[in-house]
């Protein structure tokens, strides 16, 4: 642990594999290690290296955003990390993997809050991971949602592409926030509207580019370069306030629909983690997020910080969930339901 | 002229003495990589993406794309020699390389196969240079109606694919379409058939069907033989393609080059079809399909050369739109963001330097690769007179470690270790793996792509008739049926009464 400071980061890859090693040798000598190093007390969090979890694919923006994470926190912990992908179910593989394990600090995940708030609203799951499983370390981001249509379309405003006889609107796929902002936003005004999910964002792009949907709601990073080179055009956002990014478009609250939808990301650990630690760690988060490197990513990505304490997290949480399920129900919105 | 001036200022970007050097490093590592089953080039690529932080951003990406071609080069090897396909595109050459293998022209095999890749690689980044902008717009012009028409079609084809019994190809594509089911509902987002486990709710990967049924089932199959002391050890033969196998391979490169081209550049499963399609091709303009599957090197020349040419043209949609069109173009699209670059239309005004300068590194690190790969044809043959019984429990090994490294999932190994069983059974019983694993591809792309289309088209069926494109696909899918039937009716009647009435038809 000591070579690593020296060596930063192109170091990376030789890391892994020495941490991969490590583990081996942990693993390999088993209950020893931990017997010793439970056994001299106090000050020892981390002894060995902490483990940031991400539910996605490497490359996507979480990835990125977690993986400039880990290396900042590094410097403020004392310690090495590594970041591992365990994409899957929405990010309840990752979620199961990190919250089932012993809650000393060693394994966090960056979760998303679709999988809470926007989940249960498409799947029925029978054992989902409850608020209860984790311990909330940290707010970190928020991403939000742009009403996109082609330039050639002939839709100008909200208005126009309202009085519409018959609408198809693509999204990033089932349980996205672009999925519900739009299946409320065309829910308050009875819209006929075919929701055509698609295999992430890129495919969305593809669909709305060429005009095989009318219209899409997607990510800022994925349309300000086409919005800028005139390929797409936007018409409203579906954050609280205007973005910096975009102050002439409307929020869907200034249009008077009551649709706020966005996607944040937090620091969470499996329930049980000592407040101790829990300070440690939210502390040591806390300096990594005004890390140069780290505000570089969000910028470059039009991602917002969201600077949340842990209760604050666990509020939004709770928050968002009741507030999709009560718009969905008195809507009739129902986004499992089309064939 | 004036447009070339950029093109050639990127020749002067691609061989500066360190952004070549970038370009020699990432076609090595993408070479082994690809020869290790199972890492594929987006998890590695996914790997090296934290040491590029500090390399100028040219260097970075001229590296991560050689990782991605260079992949292809090395999936064939491990694909002809132990009919272990690492990506999906070197599934199909897996068919009638690894016959030739056996048929001892191993040598012969990879030789065309780095050639065709050659070949292919370097005709559709010269497409690239001069037709990208138009190329784009098409990308954009095929949505779900036009996806759904070809994978039907592709789907026509894989049922022609089998060189055994009809009935069994039939099936054996039946029950891929049916793996394909499984997992998370690509519209409503339910899971499917995944029997409450999370870890079948996203589906089962690629690799680990392909790596299983081909792979771990030809192992096992293998195996057999060392019990039952007839172990045959195949000979080397000659290491080089001969004049006359460049002359029967010269045709289906030409065709491959084109079809991989055209299909790269369609995000969503275009390149993952290139070479399926090419395999299809080959089979319908050969005098002999007979052969195909048993060993014809056009069946290794096609795909090889329509793989390579998809790999480089899948770029297209990167760099001038902004949109990736696969998983190791998602993880280079995020490569270019932590430098600071977005991707997207003025990517080619604002940064030319960039974008002449990696296109125009794919030329010399194809030069590269073929360069690497045909003095080492010959030391990579020898693997195939090693011993079964040695060769097979460590490529076993191999391939399991490669399954975990796709998810980091204990559960995919014994995933594909069932798979690989049923592999061997299928094997057994005169089941071919191909057209289920082909199947299992194109079902999940039909099935999304259709249901998207229906829900366009308000449910109404005759939509597909008012796009175009899809519109001619289809027609040309009726009208290989059609012909298939007549051709079969003429062949049968023919039989029947050898002398009298022509065929009205």
């Amino acid at each position: 642990m000591l070579i690593s400071h020296h060596l930063r980061r192109p170091a990376r890859l030789g890391r892994l594999t020495g941490t991969a090693l490590a583990c081996t040798a942990l693993l390999a000598t088993g209950c020893t290690v931990y017997g010793g190093s439970n056994g001299t007390g106090t000050g020892e969090f981390p002894n060995r290296p902490v483990e940031f979890t991400v539910p996605t694919e490497p490359g996507g923006s979480s990835d990125l955003v977690t993986r400039a994470l880990a290396r900042s926190t590094e410097e403020h912990l004392d310690g090495t990390t590594i970041v591992v992908n365990k994409p899957g179910a929405n990010g309840k593989v990752a979620g199961n993997s990190v919250f089932r394990s012993e809650p000393d600090g060693h394994r966090v995940a960056v979760m998303p809050q679709s999988l809470f708030s926007i989940g249960p609203l498409v799947v029925d799951d029978p054992e989902p991971i409850e608020l209860s499983d984790m311990t909330f370390i940290k707010g970190l981001t928020i991403e939000d949602y742009v009403l996109v249509v082609p330039a050639g379309s002939p839709h100008r405003d909200l208005d126009d592409l309202l009085g519409q006889d018959r609408l198809n609107y693509g999204t990033a796929g089932a349980g996205t926030g672009g999925q519900l902002a739009q299946a409320l936003l065309f829910g308050f005004t009875d819209v006929p509207a075919a929701d055509i999910p698609f295999d992430g964002g890129g495919p969305t792009m593809t669909a709305v580019l060429g005009g095989q949907v009318d219209v899409a709601a997607l990510h800022p990073a994925e349309v300000m370069p086409q919005i800028e080179a005139g390929g797409l055009r936007p018409i409203i956002v579906f954050s609280d306030e205007r973005l910096d990014a975009l102050p002439d478009t409307p929020t869907a609250v200034e249009s008077g629909y009551d649709v706020v939808v966005d996607q944040r990301r937090f620091l969470a650990a499996p329930a049980g983690l000592p407040d101790k630690l829990v300070d440690r760690l939210g502390a040591a988060a806390d300096k990594a997020t005004v890390d140069n490197e780290y505000e570089t990513i969000l910028e470059n990505n039009y991602i917002r910080q969201w600077n949340a304490e842990s209760a604050e997290v666990e509020s939004q949480l709770s928050e968002s969930r009741q507030r999709y399920a009560t718009l969905s129900r008195e809507l009739g919105v129902d986004l499992g339901g089309q064939s | 002229m004036d447009f070339l001036t950029p093109v050639l200022e990127g020749f002067g970007v691609a061989l500066q003495p360190m952004n070549l050097l970038f370009c020699l490093i990432g076609v090595t590592l993408g070479m082994f990589v690809g020869v290790l089953p199972g890492l594929g080039p987006a998890a590695s690529i996914a790997i090296l993406l934290p040491i590029t932080y500090n390399f100028d951003e040219t260097a970075a990406i001229i590296m991560l794309a050689g990782i991605f071609y260079g992949a292809l080069y090395g999936g064939t090897i491990t694909a002809v020699l132990l009919r272990l396909p690492g990506e999906a595109s070197s599934a199909v050459t897996a068919l009638d390389g690894y016959a030739m293998a056996r048929d001892g022209r191993a040598g012969t095999a990879l030789g065309i196969a780095a050639i065709s890749s050659f070949i292919g690689g370097t005709v559709a980044i010269i497409a690239l240079t001069f037709i990208a902008p138009v190329v784009a717009g098409f990308a954009l012009d095929f949505g779900p109606p036009e996806f759904t028409a070809l994978a039907l079609l592709g789907i026509l084809m894989v049922a022609t694919l089998g060189s055994g019994s009809a009935v069994k190809s039939v099936v054996a594509a039946a029950l891929g379409l049916l793996l394909a089911s499984i997992g998370q509902d690509p519209l409503i987002g339910t899971g499917r058939l995944n029997f409450g486990s999370d870890q079948l709710f996203d589906g089962i990967p690629f690799v680990i069907v392909a790596m299983g049924l081909f792979g771990v089932g030809e192992i096992l199959y293998n195996m057999e033989s060392v019990r039952n002391a007839r172990a045959k050890i195949p000979d080397v033969g000659r290491v080089y393609p001969s004049r006359a196998d460049l002359r029967q391979s010269r045709g289906a490169m030409s065709r491959g080059s084109v079809v991989g081209f055209v299909l790269g550049v369609l995000p969503g499963g275009g390149a993952v079809m290139s070479s399926m399609v090419s395999y299809a091709v080959e089979k319908r303009v050969s005098r002999k399909p007979r052969l195909f599957g048993k060993g014809a090197i056009q069946g290794v020349a096609g795909p090889e050369t329509a793989s390579n040419a998809a790999a480089s043209s899948s770029m297209i949609p990167l760099l001038s739109l902004g949109i990736p069109a696969n998983a190791s173009m998602a993880v280079i699209f995020g490569a270019l963001l932590l430098q600071g670059i977005t991707p997207g239309p003025l990517l080619v005004e604002d940064r030319p330097d960039l974008f002449w300068g990696v296109v125009n590194s794919m030329y010399l690190g194809n030069i590269l690769l073929v360069l690497m790969c045909l003095p080492l044809i010959g030391l990579f043959v020898r693997i195939v007179r090693i011993p079964v019984g040695v060769l097979a429990p460590v490529a076993l090994i191999i391939t399991l470690v490669g399954v975990y490294t796709v998810r980091m999932s204990v559960f995919d190994m014994f995933l594909m270790i069932a798979l690989g069983v049923a592999g061997y059974l299928m094997k057994k019983t005169g089941f071919e793996p191909a057209p289920l694993v082909l199947a299992f591809i194109l079902g999940g792309i039909l099935e999304s792509a259709f249901r998207r289309s229906m829900r366009t088209f308000d449910g109404q069926l005759t939509g597909f008739l008012g796009e175009p494109i899809a519109a001619t696909l289809l027609a040309a899918t009726v009208g290989l049926i059609v012909f298939t039937i007549l051709k079969a009716l003429r062949a049968k009647r023919a039989k029947h009464q050898p002398t009298n009435e022509t065929t009205p038809v």
